[in-house]
């Protein structure tokens, strides 16, 4: 090379003649980028100066000098026409930091623009950045969409704040039933509620006549007739039900929209027109919209009158009530009035009515329990740590990619480009990719939400509550797109920024990396911190859901074969009659070839009941306190029960041939009650009187023997008490028919069944429902576990993975860095082992810090979700233990890539090309 | 009028020629040709630049600012392997046409 030091080149002194002034107007034309007009005025004035400074050594003067060379620039305009083919020239506006101010649209319209143009030049960059956006902001929408139909949307009703529900409040219960006379006195006395009514929360089924003789079971919910009016629920077609309705004592219903558009063809002839249901003539009043099924899915609704009811109905407790509050009235004046209407009541019935006061509660919160709101927070707790990590991800991508232009982003800090105009750039192009990050993830939340209604379990979600894609979720999506954008954005443009253009350009857009690096490693820290916080919590849940199936359940579940029979009330009005028609049914099932049990219940385990609890007592006992009367699990069986689903007797006898309607009356207890109320003693020959009701009146019957054991719940914490009763001596209309077969599927047996039931009276197969295997009922019961456990087990492990994307680019990209140091190493001497050393060992700080932060907040999160747990204790050694073993195994995985890649370091290929 | 069409001609081949041995700078480029040719040939601002800046947007010749202690930077241009490739063509084209037209006007050694 040419030493320029030879030469005599003017000192360090600024040339005295300013040649750019001559040169800039040639190039205006041009409309160069500002760098590379810079750059070329910067040459030619050189050029100017040296052609200057030979002439004066030839002996011309200054100013003739000057003149020369600037000659020598020729014609105005020939060095614009000479440079006008290159490509440089005509370059579009290009966005110049620290150029006159434009508009702020103008501005934005580029910064897309050029933000864009970035994009398409890095397929690979953008597509892994809108991918891991879209996976975040995806799952997001699916749980935002559970979230606001939980706990943000209000009931689809008119005025929904105004709806409470009531119910009576004693000292043992906070809420219990309401007696048809007290519901019909609130109505009457209060002065803070426009209308109260009334509904039976169990949906039973009528039996409906056909047309062709034929018969179907209906679902029907009985109402007061102030119901509708309660929900703020205006007809479709005829009208609801009226006060005097309930006065006239008529046998009206009010059909479902649904019903009625299936079965009726949605025909409106049908209001007027008497439909049969349980042999009797009821007349369709009205249509009503599905609205009406916030309180429980029905195919219609039928009156009860409440008006007439006879004085002994006042202990007869069974209705759910409703009310809607006068405008402006708050709930603790309502709540404080209709108190006041209790206290009257309970000094004119003192008998029935002493004590029971009301309970108010909103009735969205009445709704949607405490356990689906958990759950929903839950879920949106951890979706948001998934989007926080594809955060980090992302930004980690573009600090990696910030750090390659830091160059670009230098020449035009130099040029005079304010901070802030650099950083929105930058901010743009995040926001860029969080927008098309959004629109993808909206797609694939809509995915999800299409799909959910058929993964959720059963129950989980009230019939209130409806999973929807609406502007709602629209606008969540956006609002999360840009939120993210903004936040993935900020860092890399912050550390960007604020490198000096000089140190940026000196070292030539290859190492000044320290604080980013800095950065990068505390997003991965962070990452790994969030991941070992999900695993932990899916760990729990896993563990609870384990604990939850493995649990004992007390009976063999396997290979029996259940359904529901409803003998019609019109025609079996008696037990004895019930009674001879389920003992037909038994021999009949029985006589099928195969069949190796046959047995009735009114529960099944872990499944629903038909009979709920009882209150009892010891006779001979001091009576129990007023206030927390016992109660317990009020069961009728069959006496083949015990056998057919193996439920060891423990003491005493099982049921048998004596336990007959007029006989003694007798009882079993399970092995909770005698540990809980007999203290000890021998419970074969004590007496218990159990009644449905506090109030009621009670039967007295002797226990002759032990159950074990049978769970009621699957996370029941607390051993469900237990009574059993006799099948002959407490005939109940709804029951469930159980029979295991001795061989094969439960399943297969099913046909057989109904026709033996058909045999016996072919009117009551359509009472049959609900066939189903007590394998499937205990699935269903642990639904809920599964569904949390699974699902959080998903986004753990999306969250891992994300983070080992994280661990390993980073780490990629530091051993890509740092060539050089690793070419020197191995050419001093350093082994294979000494290499992977350096880089696990520049990995391990980070790692472990992310773990250790993640396990703090795990022993958190373990308490926040203790009451979501069974079997598991919150702060669970093991599934820490579970928890960084799954950590190690996936960081060595995340390791292993760089690190074989800096042994493979050539020193002398990596030394040379440097 | 020969010395107009020549240089347009092989204004490129003289430019890649100058800076093979070593990377120069612009008016030490122009001061050689002035020089070798014996002061026939000359380049002035107005034509030098534009084509430097040409060649080096075709990938011919790589610009590069150099610092030295004690004097302004300037800008060194070198010859790529392109380039290298091109101006060895170029010769041969050269030297055939040049062969050429000696057979063709009598005219020796131009």
């Amino acid at each position: 090379m040419s030493d320029p030091a030879s030469r005599n080149g003017p000192p360090m002194a600024a040339p005295a003649n300013d040649w750019a002034s001559y040169v800039r107007p040639r190039l205006s034309s041009l409309r160069l980028s500002p760098t590379r007009e810079s750059e070329i005025i910067e040459e030619l004035s050189q050029h100017l100066e040296e052609r200057y400074e030979e002439l004066r050594r030839d002996g011309s003067g200054a100013d003739e000098a000057r003149r020369l060379a600037i000659e020598e620039l020729l014609e105005p305009e020939a060095l614009a026409l000479f440079m006008r083919s290159l490509r440089q020239a005509n370059a579009p506006r290009p966005i110049t930091p620290g150029a006159p101010r434009r508009r702020l649209l103008a501005d934005l319209a580029l910064d897309l623009r050029y933000a864009i143009r970035m994009l398409r030049k890095q397929p690979g960059f953008a597509a892994a950045a809108v991918i891991t956006l879209a996976l975040g902001i995806g799952a997001n929408s699916a749980i935002f969409a559970l979230v606001d139909a939980t706990l943000l949307r209000p009931l689809p009703l008119p005025a929904p704040d105004r709806l409470v529900m009531l119910a009576e409040r004693t000292d043992a219960v906070r809420t219990s039933p309401i007696s048809p006379l007290n519901l019909r006195d609130w109505q009457e006395r209060n002065r803070s509620f426009e209308v109260v009514a009334g509904f039976t929360p169990n949906v039973g089924s009528m039996v409906m006549a056909g047309a062709d003789a034929g018969a179907e079971t209906v679902a029907r919910q009985w109402v007061t007739a102030g119901f509708f009016d309660a929900l703020g629920v205006r007809p479709i077609v005829g009208r609801t039900f009226l006060a005097s309705d309930d006065i006239q004592d008529s046998n009206v219903v009010v059909l479902s929209e649904g019903f009625w558009r299936s079965r009726f063809g949605a025909d409106p002839g049908i209001v007027a027109t008497d439909i049969r249901l349980d042999g009797t003539l009821y007349t369709v009043v009205g249509v009503a919209p599905d609205e009406a099924h916030l309180l429980g899915r029905t195919a219609l609704w039928a009156m009860t009158p409440i008006h007439g009811a006879p004085p002994g109905a006042r202990r007869a407790y069974f209705f759910q009530g409703i009310g809607r509050l006068q405008p402006g009235v708050t709930l603790e004046a309502a709540d404080a009035d209709l108190s006041a209407v209790a206290a009257t009541l309970a000094r004119e019935f003192p008998q029935t009515n002493e004590g029971r006061g009301v309970t108010l509660e909103p009735m969205d919160e009445a709704l949607i329990g405490g356990e689906l709101r958990q759950t929903a927070m839950l879920f949106l707790g951890v979706v948001a740590f998934v989007l926080l990590i594809c955060c980090a991800n992302v930004a980690n991508l573009l600090l990696a990619r910030a750090t390659g232009r830091t160059r670009e982003l230098a020449v035009r800090t130099a040029l005079g480009a304010d901070r802030a105009r650099v950083a929105r750039q930058l901010v743009t192009e995040s926001v860029v990719l969080a927008f098309l990050g959004g629109v993808l993830g909206l797609g694939l939340g809509a995915a999800i939400l299409d799909a959910a209604p058929a993964l959720l379990p059963e129950g989980l979600l009230p019939p209130a509550v409806s999973l929807q894609f609406d502007r709602r979720l629209v606008a969540f999506c956006a609002g999360a797109a840009l939120l993210v954008g903004l936040l993935f954005g900020l860092a890399p443009a912050w550390q960007a920024t604020r490198i000096a253009p000089a140190q940026a350009l000196a070292a030539n857009g290859r190492t000044t990396t320290g604080s980013g690096t800095r950065l990068r490693s505390a997003l991965v820290g962070g990452q790994i911190a969030t991941a070992v916080l999900l695993l932990f919590g899916a760990g729990l849940l896993l563990r609870t859901l384990l604990a939850v199936e493995g649990a004992d359940p007390g009976y063999r579940a396997e290979r029996v074969l259940t359904m529901v029979v409803d003998p019609h009330s019109s025609r079996y009005r008696t037990d004895a009659a019930r009674l001879q028609f389920y003992e037909a049914v038994t021999d009949e099932v029985l006589a099928i070839p195969g069949v190796r049990g046959v047995a009735w219940a009114t529960t099944l385990p872990l499944g629903p009941s038909f009979e709920g609890t009882s209150f009892f007592d010891i006779v001979g006992d001091p009576p129990p306190a007023e206030s927390q009367p016992p109660s317990a699990d009020y069961q009728i069986v069959s006496t083949t029960y015990f056998d057919t689903l193996e439920v060891p007797i423990v003491a005493g006898r099982g049921f048998d041939g004596r336990d007959i309607a007029d006989g003694l009356p007798v009882c079993l207890v399970n092995e909770a009650f005698v540990r809980r109320y007999l203290q000890g003693r021998s419970p074969v020959g004590l007496q218990v009187a159990l009644r449905p009701t506090p109030d009621a009146p009670a039967v007295v019957r002797e226990i002759v023997g032990v159950a074990r054991q049978v769970k009621g719940q699957p996370n029941e914490t607390e051993d469900l008490v237990q009574v059993y009763v006799p099948l002959a001596q407490d005939t109940p209309g709804d029951i469930f028919l159980m029979m295991r077969p001795a061989a094969g599927r439960a399943e297969a047996l099913a046909p057989s069944v109904r026709s033996a039931i058909g045999r016996i009276d072919k009117d009551q197969i359509v009472g049959v429902r609900n066939v189903q295997t007590l394998e499937d009922v205990a699935w269903a019961a642990t639904g809920r576990h599964r569904f949390r456990a699974v699902l959080v087990m998903a986004f753990a492990g999306l969250a891992l993975v994300l983070a080992m994307v994280g661990v390993f680019g980073v780490l990629a990209y530091s051993v890509q860095q740092r060539t050089r140091d690793f070419a020197v190493r191995r050419a001093l001497g350093a082994t294979t082992a000494d290499v992977c050393r350096t880089v696990i060992g520049s990995a391990l700080p980070v790692i472990a810090a992310g773990a250790a932060v993640g396990l703090g907040l795990s022993a958190i999160l373990g308490r926040l979700l203790a009451t979501l747990l069974f079997g598991v204790e919150p702060l669970d050694g093991l599934t820490f233990a579970l928890v960084l073993a799954v950590l190690a195994l996936t960081t060595a995985a995340a390791i292993a890539g760089p690190a074989r890649k800096a042994t493979r370091i050539d020193p002398a290929v990596a030394l040379r090309a440097d | 009028m020969l010395d107009r069409e020549l240089k347009k001609g092989s204004a490129e081949l003289i430019i890649l020629s100058i800076v093979e041995p070593q990377p120069r700078h612009g008016y030490e480029i122009s001061k050689l040709i002035e020089t070798r040719s014996a002061g026939t040939l000359k380049f002035h601002v107005a034509s030098l630049y534009p084509l430097l800046y040409r060649l080096e947007e075709r990938g011919w010749l790589q610009g590069r600012w150099v610092e030295r202690p004690g004097e302004r930077r300037r800008r060194f241009y070198s010859l790529t392997t392109e380039g290298g490739r091109v101006l060895a063509r170029q010769r041969e084209t050269w030297k055939t046409f040049v062969h050429a037209m000696g057979l063709v006007t009598g005219v020796d050694h131009v």
